[in-house]
């Protein structure tokens, strides 16, 4: 599915003296298939961005497409039921959202809600925990006895249980450790290449949205300053520096080379790039030492 | 939720934030005990005068007071007719069965509208320019006498202050775990009484859930920064008795006397 937003604005609390206006006019696109994230600084409207994304929040102003469906501020909110369904979000510390009596039962609550039976829903629940790789022997347990990164496991196989053409990620790796990060983002890619599924992350890992990417969204003060493939928005590391945000680790790492006297056809954003890269630099150059 | 005044604080920098919190506590709750020997035109008119004065003085746009008696509007109407159409006493301008509208009836009804108000306005403004650290430090400074009859005023101030503080917190987490659920297919506030009373459990077990382990937290927190309960601790936030709070006691004291004077 995929998504158009068109002269978007929000206000919190419109009409009342607390209002403030957390997005201003948001054009953007979102196709089908695409692995897209959004980065920005807490406070930059992000999180207000992605509940218009499944109806939870209605945009005050202007009109946004998801699929078929077209939310406008006069939408009912009956109309968005079917859109919750079709779009899954995990929010920020999704661990928090967890209250059955065992873990199966919670991965099962969605589908359940969504119109399954019950013994569908525990199938979808079986299969969805083994997708986030968890041992069948915690499917009994109480989700409340479980680790944090397993809390988070849980709380994300509950949200793929809905079976959602549009994943929505808000940091999803935050809190957890090195390794918890990698296997989890690891798990992301794969589904997007392998059920081809839309994915949409908020994050502040550059590292990640070079890594995985193929479209970035960079918002600031409720509006978008820049969007593209993220070697386009990466390709000016000073713009990005300049409005305090990261950079990733090889884009920095390269700019540093070039103020050296290196030079890149294309700004390398992975790794496994900047080594290419290197390799090939260096063996032009016939052994010399780059610093010269 | 958000439409909630009651309770809510508006930063600012006039003559009434910066009364001393203890003051401005006990002149409200006296405020609502003088508002009951009103009951004429006259006394009701003075007060309403003051209490626009107050606000007045406070630099808070009238509009917020007015959304504070919004919430409260049904109870006020209800409370209203009810005197208007049951009391009788006077002149008698309309009657059907058991329903009559007299002289007595109607100016009884407006006085409890008077009331209503003068409360309601009253109390959003104490409300609404003291911070909540500050009420708390308030109630602990007016509580201490009650010491000496063994009542744990440094507990009970402890835990006033702590729950004040996580209130926001509290409703941000409530909105987020609401979110939450919703995107996984709860619909809240829809279908039978049944019905929405189960959707509330998604709600209720993680947010106590998350209080439970936020307590364990913040326990351990206060602990290793050296807590050990009440006795002997020093105080940061110093509350001040100043001139204008004994001011603000004498234009209390005159208000009363006018009060005596205009009442039958």
């Amino acid at each position: 599915m995929a998504i158009k937003f068109n002269e978007v604005a929000f206000t919190y609390q419109k009409g009342t003296p607390f209002e403030s206006q957390a997005l201003h006019d948001i054009n953007l696109e979102i196709e089908d298939g695409s692995f897209t994230a959004i980065v920005g600084h807490t406070g930059s409207g992000k999180s207000t961005l992605l509940q218009h994304l499944n109806g939870l929040l209605k945009p005050t102003e202007g009109e946004i497409q998801i699929g078929e469906q077209i939310i406008t501020p006069e939408t009912p909110n009956k109309a968005l039921n079917d859109l919750r369904k079709q779009v899954g979000i995990v929010f920020q510390f999704p661990e928090a959202q967890l209250f059955e009596e065992t873990v199966i039962k919670d991965v099962a609550f969605a589908p359940k809600n969504f119109g399954k039976t019950e013994s569908e829903a525990e199938a979808i629940a079986e299969k969805m925990l083994q997708l986030v790789g968890l041992p069948e022997s915690i499917y009994q347990q109480s989700p409340f006895d479980l680790s944090g990164g397993q809390m988070r496991r849980v709380a994300i196989a509950g949200i793929l249980a809905m079976e959602p053409k549009i994943l929505v990620l808000d940091e999803p790796t935050a809190g957890l450790d090195p390794r918890g990060r990698v296997d989890m983002m690891a798990m992301f890619e794969e589904l997007h290449r392998e059920q081809n599924l839309t994915i949409i992350l908020v994050t502040h890992q550059m590292d990640d949205v070079a890594n995985y990417a193929d479209y970035a969204i960079i918002m600031s003060k409720g509006t978008i300053i820049k969007s593209g493939t993220p070697r386009a928005v990466f390709s000016d590391p000073d713009f990005l520096l300049n409005n305090h945000l990261n950079v990733p680790t090889t884009t920095l790492f390269s700019k540093r080379l070039t103020e050296k006297g290196f030079s890149f056809a294309n700004i390398p954003l992975t790794e496994a790039e900047l080594a290419d890269d290197l390799v090939e630099l260096l063996s032009r150059k016939g052994g010399h030492d780059a610093n010269e | 939720m958000n439409k909630l005044i009651l309770g809510r604080y508006i930063a600012g920098d006039s003559l009434i934030h910066r009364l001393d919190p203890r003051a401005k506590l006990v002149l409200s709750f006296y405020f609502v005990g003088i508002i009951f020997m009103a009951n004429n035109w006259q006394s009701f008119s003075m007060l309403l005068i003051f209490t626009l004065g107050c606000i007045l003085a406070s630099k808070i746009s009238l509009s917020f007071f007015l959304k504070g008696v919004r919430p409260l509007i049904w109870l006020i109407i209800f409370t209203v007719a009810l005197q208007m159409l049951f009391s009788s006493g006077g002149q008698m301008y309309w009657h059907w069965g058991i329903f009559k509208i007299s002289e007595f009836g109607v100016t009884n009804g407006l006085y409890i509208f008077c009331r209503f108000i003068l409360i309601i306005f009253m109390s959003t403004l104490l409300t609404l320019s003291t911070a909540p650290l500050q009420l708390a430090d308030a109630i602990e400074s007016l509580l201490k006498p009650l010491k000496t009859i063994k009542f744990p005023v440094y507990e009970i101030a402890l835990m006033l202050s702590i729950a004040l503080r996580f209130v926001p917190t509290l409703m941000d987490e409530t909105a987020k775990i609401m979110n939450a659920q919703r995107a996984r297919g709860v619909n809240f506030g829809q279908g039978s009484l049944i019905k929405q009373m189960q959707s509330i459990i998604p709600l209720l077990i993680p947010l106590f859930v998350s209080s439970f382990n936020r307590a364990e937290d913040l326990a351990i927190a206060m602990e290793s920064r050296g807590y050990q309960g009440g006795e002997g601790r020093t105080k940061y936030r110093v509350l001040k008795w100043q001139t204008t709070d004994t001011m603000a006691f004498v234009l209390f004291a005159v208000v009363t006397v006018a009060l005596v004077y205009l009442k039958n």
